[in-house]
């Protein structure tokens, strides 16, 4: 049975519709992606996740039940502004949060510690909020999303704002997380995070769904329109090829467009008429080009 | 039930640890310290400066001069001795000139030629012909029993003239209810003075007590639903569990700081110096009465409460603290009226405008209080002014959680009242 599964969920303000009729499935296990430009509708869905907004029309069913307040102890949630008290000591908070959903002070206070040395930032245990860094600030919100082994989390994004090495640290974590079966729903911008996290993505814009599945497949839906060229010499006439659109120098070799999938071929035999290839590749999109696509077409 | 005692120790414990509720507590009992001391520290002052030099008046007459005779003898040390009279035979008397250029004494008095029956005409002479406070109501009375002895002369014996110059006692006894003279009962007959320190000590801590912690509740809801924690706590616990959580901690809070500052005011009154002076004011502490008290203490809780829950609900309507002040300012308001309506009428507490408050729920924690305590009251209008007000604090109650579950999730601008009911038929609590 899915974690979670939202069937055509609908929010409205006033006349202004927030998330029009969204539906996707996280299982067990599952990190799901949430993209979306600005105002796309994706911290609205996550709120009715969350339950703090009711959706205006159809269902949010967590392990096949509807909302009920036992899920306060299974859930867990990272807001996209922090989220804790400035001028309480993170002990207090982090302890007082999870005692609040549940956990007993003890069992709240090993796992904190616990956190704290994963982070290699035991000694933040008496800090307050306030006297941290922004970045550090986001991994205390962080723990007090997980620190009560949630089943289901939501990340609004999580990984803003940090610098790469603690995005590792995190994206560490997540997947860690991921694997001990907790169903992870999770927004972004950052498409390189959802290529390596994710399976699934929904792409949202302007309150509707406009790409959504395994991303394997959306991305073998969209046509392979760039060619990468390696050799060890200049390649000339490649413009001329039938089928290429556009050709970029770069520092070793060609990234050129293709119309067709066909004009590759050519530009392979162009290229080994004039020398030696070192690499040739047919580039499958990448996720920021489906996106600038998707939400770009849909603008136009 | 479990979390909101998590919520209350947690809200206890961060407000009872801020530096402005440990600093506004401290300066509270500082000032009442000082304040309660002061007539003490007054006199110490006093004490030095009328004791060494005391205060002396001359009187110019001949030898043998029957007023001025008089006038000495009601002066001395058994008669009147807060100041002396020295007499001189006349006002060109050297020594009398040295005494007044430094001042030892104070002026003279003169007496005309007499008149008719009575004191002969007095004036008094002085360096700027001043007739100082002290020195008149001295010399006001020494001059009165002069008169009286002038006039009466041997016909009276000293006893006859000393019950002429009695001062007239009124007794008081209050009247019941129903128009009989109320009976001996001790609560009856000492409701007069320490009654009125008491309601009056009281409804001056109330207020200020209900004013601070409503505000507290509402900065701290404002900020939380800045800082968007809001949106975890409201996924971990009900909004009514963590609403009362939070008015019932800053309750705790309010009684701490009432607490230390009663605290503070019987370590004061326990002072040896300050026992002569509560007896001076005709004070007894043994009088205090328990069910003045009582009544007291239902009256802040269910007025702490009323007021506490409109401050949380005007807390989650508002987005950023700058707003808060604006937002709150009919509470205030309604806070000062229920402030001064029984403060004004503390020495006429059964006006129409006192009876009427006493029922209205916003205004009777305090007016019925004064009404308890130095008013007349039956005690079926007591029950129903708690009736009301316990009542009114239920339907604020829900209406609060309402405001609160739907407030906290509203930000950018202030929603219109439309908005509000809108969005609350939409929330179960």
């Amino acid at each position: 049975m899915e974690a979670l599964k939202l069937e055509s969920v609908m929010k409205q303000y006033g006349e202004k519709t927030a998330v029009n009729g969204i539906n996707l499935t996280v299982g067990k296990g599952e990190i799901y992606g949430l993209l979306g430009a600005n105002g796309a509708g994706k911290t609205t869905t996550m709120r009715m996740v969350l339950g703090l907004i009711y959706p205006d029309g159809g269902n949010i069913l967590y392990n096949g039940k509807p909302y009920n307040s036992e899920l306060q102890q299974i859930m867990g949630y990272l807001p996209e502004e922090r989220g804790l008290y400035p001028k309480v000591k993170v002990s207090d908070q982090i302890v007082y949060l999870a005692r609040l959903r549940g956990m007993s002070a003890s069992d709240a206070d090993k796992s904190l510690r616990y956190w704290l040395d994963r982070f290699e930032v035991p000694d933040y245990y008496n800090k307050k909020i306030e006297e941290l860094s922004k970045g550090n600030q986001q991994k205390m919100g962080f723990i007090a999303a997980v620190v009560h082994k949630p089943q289901i989390l939501i990340l609004d994004e999580a990984f803003s704002g940090l610098d790469p090495v603690n995005v590792e640290l995190l994206k560490d974590t997540v997947k860690e997380l991921r694997d001990q079966g907790t169903s992870i729903l999770f927004s972004t911008h950052r498409m390189e995070h959802v290529e390596e996290l994710c399976r699934n993505i929904t792409i949202l814009d302007r309150s509707n769904t406009v790409v959504q599945g395994d991303i394997r497949t959306i991305k073998s839906g969209y046509p392979r329109e760039q060619v990468l060229l390696r050799t060890d010499n200049e390649v000339t006439g490649l413009e001329s090829i039938a089928g290429v659109t556009a050709v970029q120098r770069q520092e070793r070799g060609y990234l050129l467009s293709i119309s067709e999938i066909g004009a590759a071929q050519r530009i392979l035999q162009q290229a080994m008429a004039q020398g030696e290839v070192e690499h040739f590749e047919i580039k499958e999109p990448t996720l920021n080009q489906i996106f600038i696509r998707a939400v770009g077409e849909s603008h136009e | 039930m479990n979390k909101m005692g998590t919520i209350i120790g947690f809200t206890f414990k961060n407000k009872v640890r801020t530096k402005s509720f440990m600093i506004t507590t401290l300066i509270l009992v500082l000032l009442l310290s000082i304040g309660m001391n002061l007539p003490y520290i007054i006199d110490q002052f006093k004490g030095d400066s009328t004791t060494n030099a005391e205060t002396q008046i001359a009187v110019i007459a001949e030898d043998g001069n029957q007023a001025a005779e008089l006038l000495k003898a009601y002066t001395s040390p058994e008669g009147m001795p807060q100041a002396k009279v020295v007499q001189y035979t006349s006002a060109d008397d050297a020594e009398l000139k040295k005494a007044l250029d430094e001042g030892t004494v104070e002026g003279y008095v003169t007496f005309a030629e007499p008149t008719g029956e009575g004191l002969p005409p007095v004036t008094y002479h002085s360096e700027n012909g001043e007739l100082k406070g002290d020195v008149q109501i001295y010399l006001q009375n020494a001059l009165q029993q002069v008169n009286t002895q002038f006039v009466v002369g041997d016909k009276l014996t000293q006893e006859q003239i000393a019950a002429m110059s009695t001062p007239v006692q009124i007794a008081t006894q209050q009247l019941n209810p129903d128009g009989t003279a109320g009976d001996k009962d001790a609560s009856q007959e000492s409701a007069p003075a320490i009654n009125y320190v008491i309601v009056y000590a009281m409804l001056m801590l109330f207020f200020m007590s209900i004013m601070m912690t409503g505000n507290m509740i509402a900065a701290e809801i404002t900020s939380e639903k800045s800082s968007r924690i809001m949106e975890i706590l409201i996924t971990s616990a009900s909004p009514l569990a963590q609403m009362f959580g939070k008015v019932i901690g800053v309750f705790l809070v309010g009684l701490l700081q009432i607490g230390v500052i009663i605290a503070a005011v019987v370590v004061n009154l326990k002072l040896p110096h300050n026992a002569t002076i509560l007896k001076d004011l005709d004070l007894d502490l043994g009088q205090l009465n328990i069910n003045l008290l009582l009544y007291g203490i239902v009256l802040y809780v269910l007025g702490y409460f009323l007021y506490a829950l409109m401050y949380a609900a005007v807390g989650s309507i508002v987005s950023r603290t700058e707003d808060l002040g604006q937002a709150v300012m009919p509470i205030m308001m309604l806070g000062f009226v229920a402030f001064y309506v029984p403060l004004f009428s503390i020495s006429n507490a059964d006006t129409l405008l006192v009876k009427v408050a006493s029922y209205v729920p916003f205004t009777s924690p305090l007016t019925m209080l004064l009404r308890i305590g130095v008013g007349e009251v039956a005690i079926w209008q007591v029950i129903v002014s708690l009736a009301i007000l316990l009542v009114t604090t239920f339907i604020f109650g829900w209406l609060a959680a309402k405001i609160y579950r739907t407030g906290v999730l509203m930000y950018g601008k202030r929603p219109s009242i439309k908005e509000i009911r809108k969005a609350m038929k939409a929330y179960k609590i």
